[in-house]
């Protein structure tokens, strides 16, 4: 089953983070809890951890593109 | 945005955190966590730790480092004591941190909330350690004298950054008023564990460092967290420098060669950061 992951609300306030590394190459397994990708605030780098075990399937944004919460970025194949 | 050091990475789990925001959702509660925007609040949710913020969420003063909202508060919430220790049990807490916005309209400065929520997590969660993070509460005696009374294990106030940098930073604080309610709560009960704390990366120096380390000893504080600055918004306070783990670890050393009983120091750590380790590591000692 694919699902898509949204980037989520990191602060109450936040607006917008810059996705500034992947974690996982599309085609590889992650496990639950696993950081998948790194999004930058304004006061530190959060590594956004997988919800469930899958295959990242897809990443739909590149590195250094600037999200706001809610955002679709990636899809994963789960079981 | 300046690219953030290697050392300044912080994990999240969005179920974690939505799993222990709704249990504070329910029960009306605040924490500094998410009011003040914390880095560590993923970590910490994870653990299902959290630092509740009692007496609402707006802050009377405007200090231009936090990213707590300054505004005008409402009166406290009667059924807040109960419900952070209704909050605690739920989270299965084995030492609750509980801190507040300075709350300068209240004739007490919200000093009978504090006690009120420290009886109310004695009766509900027995043999659990209360720290309280409080304002300066404006040196207060009769207010301080109330939180005291309650008998907190650990009651912390921070001073936040160097003597030079306070009118800058904290306007309307006062570095000798902070070490004023340091000095009167140690001398008040000897059996509290007295902490405070600042960050590093305002623009301090090494020297005006280790001056304000020997004052907060001179007060009598026991426990000590130095941690990285980080700015919260263009508006807020400039960055100076980002401090390396290296500087942190130097700090560190300096402060226990001086004689406080217990530090934490380093990029990420927060005056409620882990803080039963501060709590276990002095019993440890005994």
């Amino acid at each position: 089953m694919e699902k898509q992951l949204s980037l989520p609300r990191l602060r109450a306030e936040m607006t917008s983070g810059v996705l500034c590394a992947w974690l996982k190459e599309e085609g590889e397994p992650v496990a639950a809890g696993e950081p998948l990708y790194e999004i930058e605030t304004d006061k530190v780098v959060n590594q956004i951890e997988a919800p469930e075990p899958g295959v990242l399937k897809k990443q739909l944004r590149e590195e250094g593109d600037e999200l706001t919460p809610g955002a679709p970025v990636a899809i994963l194949e789960t079981e | 945005m300046e690219r953030k050091p290697e050392w300044l990475k912080v994990r999240y789990n969005q179920q974690a955190v939505e799993e222990v925001a709704q249990l504070l959702g329910e029960l009306k509660l605040n924490t500094v966590c998410r009011e003040a925007n914390c880095p560590n609040l993923g970590e910490c949710y994870r653990r299902h730790t959290a630092t509740f913020m009692i007496l609402g969420s707006a802050c009377t003063r405007n200090c231009r480092f936090c990213d707590v909202t300054s505004g005008r508060p409402l009166p406290p919430d009667p059924e807040e004591p109960e419900n952070v220790a209704i909050a605690a049990r739920r989270l299965g807490l084995r030492h609750v941190v509980l801190t507040c916005p300075t709350r300068d309209d209240l004739p007490d400065g919200g000093a009978e909330q504090f006690a009120r929520t420290i009886r109310a997590i004695r009766r509900e969660c027995p043999g659990t350690t209360v720290e309280t993070l409080i304002s300066d509460m404006k040196m207060n005696t009769d207010a301080l004298d109330v939180v005291i009374a309650a008998h907190p294990e650990v009651l912390n106030h921070n001073v936040e950054t160097v003597r030079e940098l306070q009118a800058a930073v904290r306007p309307q604080a006062d570095y000798h008023r902070s070490l004023d309610v340091l000095r009167y709560c140690r001398d008040k009960d000897e059996t509290l564990l007295i902490k405070t704390g600042f960050m590093v990366g305002l623009g301090e120096t090494e020297e005006q460092i280790e001056a304000l380390m020997d004052d907060a000893l001179a007060a009598g504080v026991d426990i000590l967290t130095i941690g990285q600055y980080l700015q919260p918004s263009p508006a807020h306070y400039p960055l100076a420098r980002y401090a390396t783990p290296e500087d942190f670890a130097r700090y560190r050393a300096a402060a226990l060669a001086k004689g406080f009983r217990y530090v934490a120091s380093a990029p990420l750590a927060r005056s409620s950061y882990k803080a039963w380790e501060a709590l276990e590591g002095i019993h440890d000692l005994h």
